[in-house]
């Protein structure tokens, strides 16, 4: 520092009197880059097949007849279930299920790997193994058999980026025979709210081959999520609406130019935790009305649900409820 | 030739009548893929416009107290 105070800077550089501090310098701007642009990266905009979902999960399930299931768990990571059917329309029994969630914990709410099973009364076996083999690769197995004989075996690979997810899915391949589904999603984000994606459908069989593709592209608002979907099969349309904590709606559009069909439905979810409380009710442009109400019944371990569809069009009404235990 | 002219000064008239009933028939013909088509659009865009506008009521807020 010279006598005076101030302070000297390297050469090249500007004195500052002492106190005094030299205004930052911006950061030099490259060509095609806009000034103040920051680079937030996108999120991962999730699953194709979770796209829809969260209209569909708005719509009462049809329930018909009478079901019992008993879920016990017997430790952080074992759980059983039993369940007993009584229906009319369909076959009545029992089936038993595991559930197996393993150690390595990937998030707040996964783990993996995850077995699930159940088999019924004619040793009819449902088995899906879901392992997460490196942080964004994620592997699922799952075969389905009808008593001794393989129904459907199939073998999936996700892979999750900073800002697309990618998916392949290998369904009853035989190589003896030729034959097999090959099915391609593709998911991009374009924008936090935007993301764009696309399908292929491969399958083949002696003598036979085709494909069919598709294209998706997703909205994603405050409170809403507006999803289509264009394909040779056909259109189909999701609005999802969170009105506020108790009530959410959802509008569903489909249409098939291989059917000529179009139909729409729009259903609502009430959900009242104070009074443990679910309700969802729907109606369609089939003339079907439907309802489902789920009440748990504190304080036992017990849920109990009631569920009715109407069909004015065709003058069938179904009922059913289920009881839950723990 | 009077006939012949009432049937003309007519035709715009029937024309109409012809285009109504060519559309009350198309909006009430169920087999139809394009009508089915129109009305369930139709409709979804009811269905969103109900979601966005009607929904914001509280289930849980205290009752008015007449």
């Amino acid at each position: 520092t010279s006598s005076s105070g101030v302070v000297q800077g390297a050469p090249g550089l500007v004195s500052v009197p002492p106190g005094f501090s030299m205004p930052s310098v911006p950061p030099p701007s490259f060509p095609g880059q806009p000034a103040g642009e920051t680079g937030s990266p996108l999120p991962n905009p999730g699953t194709y097949e979770e796209c829809h979902r969260k209209c569909k999960e708005v719509f009462p399930i049809q329930m018909e007849g009478v079901r019992l299931v008993v879920n016990k768990g017997l430790s952080n990571h074992f759980q059983v279930s039993h369940t007993v059917t009584l229906s009319t329309l369909a076959e009545s029994g029992y089936r038993f299920g595991a559930t197996y969630v393993g150690t390595q914990q990937t998030g707040p709410a996964e783990s993996f790997p995850v077995m699930v099973g159940d088999m019924d009364n004619t040793a009819s076996l449902n088995a899906q193994v879901i392992h997460q083999l490196t942080s964004a690769v994620r592997s699922k197995i799952a075969i389905q058999t009808q008593q001794h004989k393989f129904v459907n075996w199939q073998c999936d690979l996700e892979y999750r980026g900073d800002d697309f997810t990618s998916a392949v899915t290998l369904g009853n391949p035989d190589v003896l025979l030729g034959s097999g589904i090959i099915v391609a999603h593709y998911l991009q984000s374009i924008s936090p709210a935007l993301a764009f994606g696309g399908e292929l459908v491969y399958h083949r069989r002696p003598g036979e081959e085709g494909a069919v593709t598709s294209l998706m592209g997703r909205y994603t608002g405050n409170n809403y999520v507006a999803t289509l979907t264009l394909g040779g099969a056909g259109a189909h349309a999701t609005y999802y609406h969170r009105a506020n904590d108790q009530l959410q709606l959802g509008v569903e559009f489909e249409g098939s130019m291989r059917t000529q069909e179009t139909a729409v439905s729009f259903g609502y979810q009430l959900d009242l935790p104070k009074a443990n409380l679910l309700f969802k009710g729907s109606v369609d442009s089939n003339w079907v009305v439907g309802a489902v109400l789920e009440k748990k019944l504190l304080p036992l371990p017990l849920s109990l649900a009631l569920g009715a569809f109407l069909n004015q069009k065709k003058n069938t009404f179904q009922c059913g409820f289920n009881v839950t235990v723990g | 030739m009077s006939a012949a002219g009432k049937k003309a000064i007519g035709a715009p008239g029937y024309g109409v009548v012809e285009w109504i009933s060519t559309a009350c028939r198309f909006a009430t013909d169920r087999n139809d893929f394009r009508r089915n088509l129109l009305v369930n659009l139709g409709l979804f865009a009811a269905g969103v416009w109900v979601a966005r506008n009607l929904s914001d009521f509280d289930l849980m807020s205290p009752q008015p107290i007449i």
